[in-house]
């Protein structure tokens, strides 16, 4: 007899973790669909507002309003700096190099956050019940709901931006060809500048969902692992992908757990969406709603 | 060129400093060798574990050492990464360390080796490999505290206790998804053997920040009498939320060691939310042992305020025991070398000596022998009741007779 | 003057693409490698000799990944995973069947190769970022697999013991002996990578790197030269893993984890990408800053921290500098520390004149 009360709560819980690994996918995917950059620290980004936050709440006290939009503000303009500093001499280097850059700049967070404030869990309370929404068979936490509906907030939000809105149409252009766009009087390095600090921002939320699922310290960062199966199976330059692709990470994880798991001793939640991913790789490596590169010889 | 320029010049100071390190340790001083993990991925403990280490010793130096002779403890952090731990290991060598403090489960399987070589004990508390209770397979290894296997046997009896009976009950294994995770797994097997107990296994894979579908499999498919949680970092807080999320009773749940601190409850959420919890524990919790009352006295003496570390007694504490039961084993060799210069060996059988120590109840009664160098495996239970941990049970340890044979087994497949 | 080019004159093909063909190269080898071999191990003190041991296997290791990654241009983010393969076959062949060591380290290497050449087969396909990805896809799934099946890891502890290699009935246990053993693999290694990219199959790989599209066109079989690239630099990985393992004396996949991948990474774009001498360079760089910045540390920071806080700064400062240096040599110097080295070089090429 098969359980279907069962499946729906396992359902459920994929379809709310994956919007909230949307949610990390946002920020890479912003940055690349840009600049073309790889941001190998998104999950430090997330620690980083995440830490942010939580100090504002604990050390100082401060309202929960006041301590998102500091850190917001702050995350804004560390991507702004990062891009200006680190970024903009990369440009046209081989990708390689980016990535390393990015990676080294992992490193940085990681050591910058437990040096400044220390390396104890912080927790990050946020004015959501912790008790479970019952909808017929399934037990929803609220904290998901709020992440899942910030992520298609964004969604919508981006959706529309990067359609109607002037810059984000802009930064369309700029991420299809810079030359072409600098022709056309785009100030190419403007809008770079804008994709961090938007990727800032968003990070800046992702961090405060998470860091209230989670806590806030170092582990806070390894979240940012997740986010490769995402963007490769939604597309490493599409926002509705990175929704998709969380959202099919998300249910493929819980649904493996919870049916492969028992034949293989467990531990298929990690390795199922790495195989989906290199079978994605294979089969259509630019994602479900990648665009495809066509190089010119 | 300006930027090139500096990188020279950093290569050429990195040069020298190397080529000039820090002077080897003065004579009549006894060094030990801490490894420590402070920025990799078990930094919440390494932050306030080493901190419980080096108090201890500077207590006991604050009262003039051992019969004299102050103890040196050089510090290195490792990032969890294992050559960084072999270097550290050759780094303490260098400076004449006699026993070395490991950290880290990897760092203490790659050096075993070179420490039975270089005839230098190591202590491994609370990790690192289970049969290196066998003092005779393992001359040089000290577990010092309950391995893995013991903290199995005894995360079993407890739930014994608390289900009246284990026949026909059903145990759910939640474990971390690394060989430490899966270590106690054959010891639990041959429990549910002999106990007659359904037991079922739940991985959760690294990095263990969400594990939704294995609780929900196992409060709402396997409905498990008893769940038994063996993890690390950040997932015992995780799981505590969701255990709680879905409404199994935490007063059911029982954590081994490492699952089982203040950070772990504080990041799930408070008190509040982990009512229930139950935890192994190796070392004494909270704050009232005369032991720690003396380090804050000279704390204060010395007109500085107790460290913050200090509210984390869950991981100081077990600093401060791995300290104690090191000063034991270096008292005890220095009983046989009065003049202070004693070797590695000096100190194994120093180890070995240790009966009795109990530092007030915050140390177990351990009783290290050449063949057992675990000491017992003795742990209590503490629950999180009324906004604190609260003492449960009383030291104690459960079915030496399965370990034993585990570890006879053990010896037998790898010679 | 001293870098003297001129003057000699070559009559054979094989003198022109010799090694080293300019005097001064010889004699430099030559001394380089008598110091190694004669002056170093009786001059240094166990601690240095071991430094240079961790050293020496990460060459071998950064020398793989830089004829991958640097002189074909496939990214791989998979490194560490071929290295516990490397190190598991070694070790149950040790174990189960008590193969002495020269058995067992191009057995373990030569098995990585096989799945180094299964992991690069997506090469076909993707390239670039992608190709990264489905690496570091394949790391993850090699863990795991290590990890869940007892056969390959021997048991749930994922860890074999291995006894110690004997040479002639000696054993190699002490660093000495240790530093002798690995300084032979190393030479072998070095001597190896720079014939391999004298020959056909280095030429294909630099053409590959270059152009790969052009390469085709001009009757390059490029998948085929993929795959070679990827099983050979992961053969050089599984013998880093084995050697390893020979050095600790145990096997366990948990050394070998992403955080190693990275760091072989950092070794050869800091060393620089596509040169062997910049994959030397690196992997000294990268395995000896974290010590170096703690001596630095330790020699400074007194000045300015209580011991209690500098416990704490010092890791931390570590990881910052790590990232910092990483990224400071992305920006200033892209082609790393070979062109620092060739600057240098040229320098002298002409030197007492300016040009």
């Amino acid at each position: 007899m098969f359980d279907w009360q069962f499946c729906a709560l396992l359902l459920s819980n994929g379809v709310l973790i994956g919007l909230m690994y949307s949610l990390i996918a946002l920020g890479f995917v912003l940055v690349y669909k840009a600049t073309d950059a790889f941001n190998f620290a998104q999950g430090e980004f997330v620690m980083l507002s995440g830490l942010l936050v939580a100090v504002g709440l604990g050390s100082y006290g401060a309202p929960l309003w006041l301590a998102v939009t500091v850190a917001l503000v702050l995350m804004a303009a560390f991507g702004f700096g990062l891009e200006r500093v680190v970024l903009r001499p990369m440009i046209g280097r081989p990708v390689i190099a980016v990535i390393m850059a990015t990676i080294g700049l992992a490193a940085v967070l990681r050591g910058f956050g437990p040096l400044v404030w220390g390396a104890e869990t912080k927790p990050l309370p946020l004015p959501i019940p912790d008790t479970p929404i019952v909808l017929g068979p399934l037990l929803i936490p609220p904290i998901q709901v709020v992440g899942a509906a910030t992520s298609l907030l964004f969604l919508a939000g981006f959706g529309w931006f990067f359609l109607r809105s002037r810059i984000g149409v802009a930064m369309r252009a700029v991420a299809d060809s810079q030359q072409v766009a600098m022709a056309m009087g785009i100030n190419v390095e403007r809008y770079f500048a804008l994709a961090w600090a938007m990727t800032g921002v968003v990070s800046a939320l992702g961090g405060v969902v998470w860091g209230n699922l989670l806590g806030v310290d170092v582990h806070l960062s390894l979240v940012g692992l997740k986010v490769f199966p995402v963007v490769i199976l939604g597309g490493m330059d599409s926002v509705p992908g990175a929704v998709v692709g969380g959202l099919i990470v998300g249910i493929v994880e819980n649904v493996a757990a919870g049916y492969l798991d028992p034949y293989v001793g467990g531990g298929t939640k990690d390795f199922a969406p790495y195989v989906l991913m290199i079978l994605a790789l294979m089969v259509r490596p630019y994602g479900l709603f990648g665009k495809e590169i066509i190089e010119r010889v | 060129m300006n930027g090139r320029f500096v990188i020279v010049l950093g290569l050429v100071v990195a040069a020298a400093v190397l080529a000039f390190p820090p002077a080897a340790a003065a004579s009549h001083e006894i060094v030990i060798g801490l490894q420590c993990d402070r920025t990799g991925a078990t930094q919440v403990v390494g932050v306030n574990l080493c901190p419980g280490y080096h108090d201890y010793v500077g207590l006991v130096n604050s009262k003039g050492g051992l019969n004299g002779h102050k103890i040196r403890v050089i510090e290195i952090d490792h990032e969890y990464k294992v050559p960084q731990g072999v270097e550290a290991y050759e780094r303490h060598k260098k400076e004449g360390a006699v026993l070395i403090s490991l950290y880290g489960t990897p760092h203490t399987y790659a050096l075993t080796q070179k420490l039975t070589e270089d005839r230098i004990p190591g202590t491994s508390p609370g990790f690192g490999r289970a049969d290196a209770a066998d003092g005779t397979r393992y001359p040089y290894i000290f577990p010092i505290a309950a391995t893995y296997w013991s903290q199995a046997t005894a995360a079993v009896k407890f739930a014994g206790d608390q289900l009246k009976s284990l026949r026909g009950k059903k145990i759910a294994y939640l474990f971390y998804d690394n060989p430490a995770g899966r270590e106690p797994i054959p010891v639990l097997e041959e429990l549910a053997k002999r106990e007659e107990f359904q037991l079922r296994l739940f991985a959760v894979p690294p990095p263990g920040v969400e594990m939704g579908a294995q609780i929900l499999d196992i409060a709402q498919r396997y409905h498990a009498d008893f769940v038994i949680a063996h993890l690390f970092g950040r997932s015992p807080s995780v799981s505590i939320k969701e255990l709680r999320r879905i409404g199994y009773p935490l007063r059911k749940v029982v954590s081994f060691v490492w699952g089982a601190a203040e950070a772990d409850i504080e990041a799930a959420g408070g008190y509040g939310v982990a009512e229930g919890y139950n935890c192994l524990e190796f070392a004494g919790v909270g704050e009232n042992y005369p032991v720690l009352n003396e380090i804050r006295e000279m704390y204060k003496k010395e007109g500085k305020e107790p460290p913050k570390e200090m509210a984390s007694t869950v991981y100081y504490n077990r600093g401060v025991l791995i300290a104690a039961i090191h000063v034991e084993a270096i008292r005890n060799a220095l009983k046989a070398k009065p003049d202070g210069r004693i070797t590695g060996e000096d100190v194994k059988n120093g180890f070995e000596r240790i009966k009795g120590f109990t530092l007030g109840g915050l140390v177990p009664p351990l009783e290290i022998t050449p063949t057992d160098h675990e000491g017992g495996g003795w742990v209590q239970v503490w629950q999180v009741r009324g906004g604190k941990l609260v003492r449960e049970t009383d030291w104690f340890k459960a079915y030496p007779e399965v370990i034993q044979a585990e570890l006879k087994q053990a010896a037998m497949k790898k010679s | 003057m001293i870098h003297r080019e001129c003057g000699v004159l070559k009559t054979s093909y094989e003198a022109d693409m010799a090694l080293y063909p300019l005097p001064i190269a010889r004699w430099a080898v030559g001394a380089i490698a008598a110091v190694m071999f004669a002056v170093l191990p009786l001059a240094l003190g166990e601690y240095y000799l071991s430094l240079i041991n961790l050293v020496s296997i990460a060459v071998v290791g950064a020398l793989g990944l830089n004829l991958l990654v640097g002189y074909t241009g496939q990214i791989s983010v998979g490194h560490g995973a071929f290295m516990s393969v490397g190190a598991y076959t070694a070790a149950n062949l040790a174990v189960r069947l008590h193969a002495p060591f020269w058995i067992a380290l191009p057995l373990g290497g030569l098995m990585a190769a096989v799945i180094g050449a299964l992991v690069g087969i997506p090469s076909l396909r993707i390239k670039g970022l992608y190709l990264a990805i489905a690496t570091l896809a394949g790391q993850f799934i090699i863990e795991w697999l290590i990890n869940h099946v007892t056969w390959i890891s021997g048991g749930v502890q994922a860890s074999i013991e291995v006894p110690r290699p004997r040479l002639f009935g000696f054993e190699i246990a002490s660093q000495r002996a240790m530093y002798f053993f690995l300084l032979v693999c190393v030479v072998l290694a070095i001597v190896a990578a720079l014939n391999l990219l004298r020959s056909r199959i280095g030429r294909a790989f630099v053409a590959i790197r270059d152009h790969d599209i052009a390469a085709e066109i001009i009757g390059i079989d490029i998948f085929r030269y993929k795959l070679i690239a990827f099983a050979i630099s992961s053969f050089y990985a599984g013998v880093t893993g084995v050697l390893y393992t020979y050095y600790l004396g145990v096997a366990n996949y948990e050394q070998f984890q992403i955080t190693v991948s990275i760091d072989y990474l950092a070794m050869i774009i800091i060393g620089g990408l596509g040169s062997v001498l910049g994959s030397i360079f690196g992997a000294i760089f990268v395995t000896l800053l974290p010590i170096l910045i703690r001596y630095a540390m330790e020699a400074f920071g007194g000045l300015l921290f209580s011991p209690a806080a500098l416990l704490n700064i010092i890791p931390n400062l570590r990881l910052i500098a790590f990232g910092v240096l990483i990224m400071v040599f992305l920006v200033v110097e892209p082609e790393g520390l070979n062109r620092l080295w060739r600057n240098i070089r040229n320098y002298f090429r002409v030197w007492p004149f300016a040009y």
